[in-house]
């Protein structure tokens, strides 16, 4: 054991130097009031423990003095800054400030307060949701009558709610009426002064790098325990074996593991507050735009896209030609759907073509900052032969077109075109693989497939099915918001995952041969008492032998 | 044919495994501890958890997909996320009740999952063009780990109010009894010192503050995890939105209610952070949250509005 012990310490202190040298910028302006203001005594309690631990003395003589004159006036600010919020520090700050100065300082200062109040931003957020869900359960977007009907004045929704609610509140288009986001804007402030006025505080009281001097302080903590003939040096190594960074000084050990949990829901906060910047400039900077283009056809980007805010601006790109070479879908076995595509070439004004890609439903294309996306299809017009005449395109009507079950339909008049009552041949198709024929009389006859090129006789009118034109619906948009959004979205699931973590801070202090150990966590209060238990399991016993010359160390 | 056989041997075996093991947790509950009651619970667990694995995995092997597509396949997910949760304190072996609340949770998704609501869903679906992504299995897998999560850190909530209501209850009539409960009351509210007042108090109390201690603890912890997964879900989910349906946020319904849920439980979390609040208001916040999830898993799908309704997606024909 005592072979062993010198060693240990030595990595001890390999481990913590290059940490304290990280502290010591933090500590100056403390080393030099004090000493300003009560030069003398720290000189004597530097003395006193100077007696206590020659061992240390020996090690560096300098830091050995300005870690005491940390451990004096430690106590006192852990005490103002202990009580959590921090609040109490702001005020000592801004009484340096003149009479006029003050007034115009205490009024931020007290917005600053309201708004970082807990039940404040916890009403806020608690608003928000319940007009989301009021908003879910109002009907978007709809014309005024729409609301007259399902809001009738002569029986109101709970004895009161009637479309005057619905309409002079916005709550017809919800998520951009002014209290919605008047309270959206309410909470990004609350955001911004709880981080200011609370978080930053607290972490500048977490970072500060305390040892507790007396047994009363450590037995105080939530966890505390006492181990007999226990060496602190052990219990440092232990400790540092385990994920804790060790600070040792004579007889008092300071440890702390996952201070990044303390950082991080600050880091939550910003990063909700990009996420909500990235959403404002999308919706003031962005252009949105949708186009059904049958196969064949060309379109300007320009003129689809239509600005949504006053930030939109048009940019070069915007006078690209798109040309839908094909549009075409992929199918099951069964004949379901498997995906939709779209072969685009993109021409800039000298028509050179600068891109050509098929995109895809999860595959949109991307140019110049405005984005393709294939949302929607539609079948355009059916080619066919006639008696071995033709080709005729029929254009397709859309018969149906709610949900998912799409239906569209054409006819062939057959006979005199021009008379009163014309009768001719009807073609149903519910997708571009299979077209159903009805006779004039409305008899189903067959089914054909574009492809087979298999003729079909109907009271001597022979139909061939040369091909069915789709068209593709496409969605364009540029939206100058989705970096920052996501920048916002990592940094947030970042952060997040980091809150879990728990700060854990431990300290100890050796009191002759026992040690007393305190402990204190912030988020896993369950699991705290039972590692510490298995970690001070783990502490050697000293043996008599050792434990004589230990003592005697301590006393010389 | 073997695939449909088989999964349907599993959802029986697993149905019939964990309604066995909800049955002794109860016991050990209400009734006496027994260390071989304990290990045959453990053992249902760790079956039911294999069957339902088996369960996913077959399905995935004969869909060719990762069996998240609809509702009847989240709901086995949903199941397996949860028998999972109810796995953990076993696997820490410092909470033994816990898993008693949380348990049946299991047995209602895989009870709904099985029964004649869905029947139609049973069968293995295609895969519509929106769900081609590889953002699927980050998304839906991260969404149904955090409902479970959520679900049960809540329900753990759930019983917290029971048990302090109860005992509020309990405390008022004894009061009119005796004056001596005065004892009581004020241990309530210092509920902290445990070992300060335990000379004054019968164990039966001791036992019980100690199991809200451990509810409130075990429920923060919980919901914790879970709102992770929910925000890394909704987060995945909006880039995928993105990269699908041009907007990382539409508004549409299941997304919004995810959002409320979201708020909900961050609200919880901030709650948790003020020290007066602590305890039975947070858990009032926890229990509506868990109302807000099953409106958000279910309520949505059922009324089969908005973009999320797979089955009637506007992209699939037939």
């Amino acid at each position: 054991m005592e072979a062993l012990n010198p060693s240990l310490t030595k990595t001890l202190f390999f481990k913590s130097y290059p940490l304290r040298s990280t502290f010591t910028p933090q500590l100056v302006p403390y080393i030099a009031k004090t000493q300003r203001l009560h030069g003398s005594r720290v000189l004597s309690f530097a003395l006193t423990c100077k007696l206590k631990t020659p061992q240390d003395v020996n090690n560096k003589d300098k830091t050995v003095s300005k870690k005491i004159v940390l451990s004096d006036t430690a106590p006192p600010l852990e005490e103002e800054g202990g009580g959590g919020t921090g609040n109490g520090k702001v005020p000592a700050k801004s009484r340096s400030g003149g009479g006029v100065m003050r007034l115009v300082k205490r009024f931020p200062r007290r917005v600053l307060t309201i708004l970082s109040n807990l039940p404040l931003a916890i009403g806020e957020m608690f608003t928000v949701a319940v007009l989301m869900a009021l908003g879910t359960f109002i009907d978007q977007g709809e014309a005024p009558d729409f609301y007259f009907q399902k809001f009738p004045e002569e029986n109101p929704v709970l004895g009161f709610f009637t479309w005057r609610w619905v309409l002079t509140l916005g709550f017809d288009h919800m998520y951009s009426s002014p209290i919605f986001l008047g309270t959206l804007v309410l909470l990004g402030a609350s955001l911004m002064a709880c981080t200011y006025t609370t978080q930053i505080p607290l972490v500048k009281v977490a970072r500060r790098w305390k040892f507790l001097s007396s047994t009363e302080a450590i037995r105080k903590q939530e966890y505390s325990d006492i181990l007999p003939r226990a060496s602190i040096q052990d219990l440092g190594v232990i400790l540092m074996g385990s994920g804790y960074e060790v600070f040792l000084k004579g007889p008092s050990l300071y440890a702390f593991k996952g201070l990044a949990g303390r950082f991080a829901p600050i880091g939550v906060h910003l990063a909700m507050l990009l996420i909500m910047a990235g959403g404002t400039l999308s919706a003031v900077g962005s252009f949105r735009g949708l186009v059904t283009v049958p196969q064949g056809l060309n379109f300007v980007v320009g003129d689809v896209l239509g600005p949504s805010g006053f930030l939109s601006t048009p940019t070069e790109a915007f006078n690209t030609e798109v040309h839908v070479n094909r549009f075409f879908m992929d199918y099951y076995d069964s004949g379901e759907v498997l995906q939709f595509h779209t072969d685009l070439s993109l021409f800039d004004l000298d028509g050179k073509e600068v891109m050509r890609k098929t995109i895809s439903v999860n595959d949109p294309l991307r140019f110049g900052g405005i984005t393709i996306y294939q949302t929607d299809w539609s079948f355009s017009a059916l080619q066919i032969l006639k008696n071995d005449e033709g080709p005729f395109n029929l254009a397709m009507a859309p018969l149906k077109l709610n949900g998912d079950k799409k239906l569209f339909g054409t006819f062939l008049p057959v006979g005199d075109a021009e008379s009163p009552s014309v009768k001719g041949i009807s073609m149903l198709a519910r997708d571009l693989q299979s077209i159903v024929l009805y006779d004039q009389e409305g008899k189903f006859v067959g089914v054909r497939r574009p492809s087979s090129k298999l003729p079909i006789d109907i009271d001597g009118t022979k139909i061939v099915i040369v091909d069915a034109i789709g068209s593709s619906g496409l969605d364009l948009k540029t939206d100058p918001g989705v970096p920052v959004v996501y920048a916002g979205f990592g940094a947030l699931m970042l952060t997040t995952c980091i809150s879990y973590l728990s700060h854990s801070q431990i300290w100890a202090l050796q009191d002759g041969t026992t040690v007393i150990v305190g402990g204190k966590t912030n988020r896993a209060k369950g699991e705290f008492p039972e590692e510490m238990n298995c970690l001070l399991d783990r502490v050697p016993e000293i043996v008599e032998s050792s434990l004589s010359k230990e003592a005697s160390r301590n006393s010389g | 044919m073997i695939f449909s056989s088989l999964e349907h041997i599993l959802t029986h075996i697993s149905f019939s495994v964990v309604s066995i093991v909800i049955s002794i947790r109860l016991i050990i509950l209400l009734i006496n501890e027994s260390a071989g009651l304990y290990d045959s619970s453990e053992k249902g667990i760790k079956t039911t958890f294999v069957c339902i694995t088996g369960l996913l995995v077959t399905r995935w092997i004969y869909s060719r997909h990762l069996p998240l597509s609809d509702l009847y396949e989240s709901l086995i997910f949903l199941s397996w996320s949860l028998s999972i949760i109810c796995m953990v304190p076993y696997l820490k072996k410092n909470i033994n009740h816990l898993s008693a609340i949380t348990a049946p949770s299991v047995i209602f998704t895989q009870g709904f999952a099985t029964s004649g609501f869905l029947t139609e869903t049973h069968q293995s679906v295609i895969l519509v063009p929106a769900l081609q992504s590889h953002w699927l299995m980050m998304h839906v897998s991260m969404m149904v780990l955090g409902y479970a999560a959520l679900l049960c850190g809540s329900l753990l909530s759930v019983a917290l109010i029971v048990i302090t209501f109860r005992k509020v209850i309990r405390a008022f009539e004894k009061k009119n009894n005796d004056s001596f409960s005065f004892d009581e009351i004020q241990y309530m509210n210092e509920r902290n010192n445990v070992l300060w007042n335990i000379s004054l108090i019968s164990s039966r109390n001791y036992y019980r503050s100690q199991l809200i201690q451990q509810l409130d603890h075990w429920s923060y912890r919980i919901i914790g995890i879970g709102f992770l997964f929910l925000t890394i879900g909704i987060l995945s989910g909006a880039v995928w939105a993105n990269e699908a349906w041009g907007s990382y946020w539409n508004w549409d319904p299941k997304e919004t209610w995810a959002f409320i849920t979201w708020t909900i439980f961050a609200i919880y979390l901030h709650i948790r952070t003020n020290k007066n609040f602590e305890g039975v208001n947070s858990a009032i916040v926890a229990s509506m949250g868990f109302l807000i999830i099953w409106i958000c898993y279910f309520g949505v799908n059922l009324l089969g509005i908005g973009l999320h309704s797979y089955g009637s997606f506007t992209l699939t024909s037939n």
